[in-house]
């Protein structure tokens, strides 16, 4: 059928666009799209920054996005984070294009100015012919920046009220679940970044990361490479078999919810505790042997906070959208503290395995990703092009907050993008006067 | 640098030019037969000068998990290489780094022309510096390490499921 091509403003009809139980394919593919997201998503709202724990001695930074946004996390000299733009704020020239370092401040090197680690403006050469309060000229800067556990955040606009709001009850207990995953109860996030660069939407994957469905199929080579890994009793039983649940938390947050599924204490380890009996000890002695039980059994979420961090298990994933077609998905290994290293040596290993452009799952989500891209790239609004998001919309249940079904069904990725409609519709506010 | 004689020399060469031609042409079997059991397969970010495991890498093969990516690619439905990339590798200045008893360590650089079939049709460019650990057995020259140290590994990378 010929697509029926309708007007451009059609094309930004958030409401149309996303249905119930469809969503239209040119969401991933539109430029304007796109443009809309960058603005409403990743500027008016809530975007994961990093970890505290990756900048721990005065003047270290890592180099961010927020959105298309470049900014700098950096550990100011009064031990606060900071959220500065990785642009001078006299011609634009990026201050710092590596990925990470230590300054004790930061020089342009087009003309030398020079800005403290908060992002004020120190000095410039030749001051006499500059008239302007150099208080007006430090780095832009988010309008909010604030924490959780350590895992920090960025606002640019400063509109999007208390990041507590933004996070709710699903996403600050997934990051408890997190966090608690180490004996003191914080993550270290020291074991460097992996970047996979797939020519596909961002929003594929939020999906794929999310999607309880693609298992025996996408994966199905892992499966019949290694046919005892824990995946199989936690999601490739099939339909119903699984205790597994798909959930749908307020505020688009997600979670595809093994905790019931698993079968012994660390399977999600893939090990027993006479193999990490240090870390074990560890956790009990920190949390009484109750809740380490229920930590050893449950495992870490594999959850979404929204928009573009993935409590991928034992790691932690950003997505970083970078234009229409091109996404960085990129991976660190979740590291535990308060217990010998041999644990953190073994979550490497299985961050490897895991996670990247050369592991034994994410080379498959990326190749499906680029082809759903590829079928989308001529979608007009009209009759053709729809994305079918319907699976399980009659069997899943919802109370306190959040939607749950079968592991099988597309509760996630209605959840997602319901939230996505109720942000991409609204009308934005007042912007703050920031980056 | 090392100094061999000339036949271990052209041994070792030719030992570098078929291991990058079975891997060009997805020969997995024929591939996995040129490693010892003690293999290491290793893809660093940054520069390869860490010990594998103390921080993160695209690849950090032991010989078992070698072995599961060799049976990955050998399932037939491993979408990443459905059908195998199309690849042309150009290896030069090898370089024998180190010999010491039945080991030598090898040096040199490559070019991959990597036509991505799967879903977009790029051609990628991959670049970088092998490094060989290769040992004399009774059955020939056998690789016991091959660390790729890639020009752009700090930045992020395609896809990489086929054996580089």
């Amino acid at each position: 059928m010929a697509p029926t091509v309708q007007s451009s403003a059609a094309s930004n009809d958030y409401r149309y666009l996303v249905q119930d139980d469809r969503i239209h394919g040119s969401l991933y593919t539109d430029p304007r799209v796109f443009a809309d997201e960058m603005e409403r998503i990743f500027t008016d709202g809530w975007v994961f920054v990093g970890h505290e724990s990756e900048v721990p001695e005065i003047g270290d930074w890592v180099s961010r996005r927020l959105g298309t946004e470049p900014v700098l996390m950096v550990r100011n000299r009064d031990g606060a984070i900071s959220v500065v733009a990785n642009r001078c704020a006299h011609r634009g020239t990026t201050l710092c294009p590596q990925n990470d370092g230590n300054n004790r401040n930061f020089r342009c090197a087009y003309h030398g100015w020079t800005y403290d680690l908060d992002g004020t403006l120190l000095g410039v050469p030749g001051p006499k012919g500059f008239h302007k309060d150099s208080a007006d000229l430090g780095l832009d800067r988010p309008g909010q920046v604030d924490d959780y556990r350590g895992f920090v955040f960025a606002n640019r606009s400063g509109t999007a009220g208390p990041l507590s709001d933004h996070l709710g009850a699903g996403g600050t207990d997934l990051i408890d679940r997190t966090s608690n995953m180490s004996p003191t109860g914080r993550v270290r996030l020291s074991a460097g970044w992996i970047g996979q660069r797939i020519d596909s939407n961002w929003k594929m994957w939020p999906e794929s990361d999310h999607d309880g469905y693609h298992l025996n199929f996408t994966h199905a080579s892992m499966a019949r490479a290694v046919p005892d890994t824990y995946y199989d009793e936690i999601v490739m039983t099939g339909e119903e078999a699984s205790e597994s649940a798909t959930r749908a938390y307020d505020g688009g947050h997600l979670e595809l919810d093994f905790r019931r599924s698993y079968t012994a204490e660390l399977a999600w380890l893939g090990t027993t505790r006479e193999k990490v009996a240090d870390y074990c000890e560890a956790l009990e002695g920190s949390y009484g042997p109750e809740k380490a039980k229920t930590i050893m059994w449950d495992g870490p979420p594999h959850a979404l906070v929204f928009p573009n961090l993935f409590l991928a298990e034992m790691n932690i994933a950003r997505i970083e959208p970078v234009s229409p077609g091109v996404t960085v998905h990129r991976h660190t290994p979740l590291l535990v503290e308060g217990t010998d290293e041999s644990v953190n040596r073994r979550l490497v290993l299985q961050s490897e395995a895991a996670m990247g452009p050369a592991s034994f799952f994410l080379t498959d989500d990326a190749v499906i990703a680029e082809r759903m891209h590829r079928a989308f790239e001529g979608a007009a609004v009209g009759d053709d092009g729809w994305v079918d998001l319907s699976r399980g919309l009659e069997r899943e249940q919802s109370a306190d907050g959040q939607r749950w079904s079968d592991i099988t069904d597309e509760t996630t990725n209605r959840g997602f993008w319901h939230h996505y409609r109720e942000v991409m519709a609204s009308v934005a506010g007042d912007r703050h006067n920031g980056v | 640098m090392a100094t061999v004689d000339e036949p271990t020399r052209r041994d070792i060469e030719a030992f570098v030019y078929l291991e990058a031609r079975l891997a060009d042409e997805s020969r997995y079997d024929e591939w996995e037969a040129l490693v010892t059991d003690d293999m290491h397969y290793w893809v660093p970010f940054g520069p390869g000068d860490y010990e594998p495991g103390t921080r993160v890498s695209y690849i950090n093969d032991n010989r078992a998990r070698l072995g599961t990516r060799i049976r990955q690619l050998a399932t037939g439905v491993h979408h990443a290489q459905d059908p195998p990339s199309s690849m042309r590798r150009v290896v030069s200045n090898i370089e024998i780094l180190s010999a010491g008893g039945e080991e030598f360590e090898v040096g040199s650089n490559f070019v991959l022309y990597e036509h991505a079939v799967q879903a977009t049709g790029h051609l990628r460019l991959w670049a970088g510096r092998t490094t060989h650990r290769l040992r004399r057995t009774a059955d020939g020259l056998r690789m016991a390490g091959k660390k790729v140290e890639l020009v752009n590994s700090t930045s992020p990378l395609p896809n990489l499921p086929f054996i580089i």
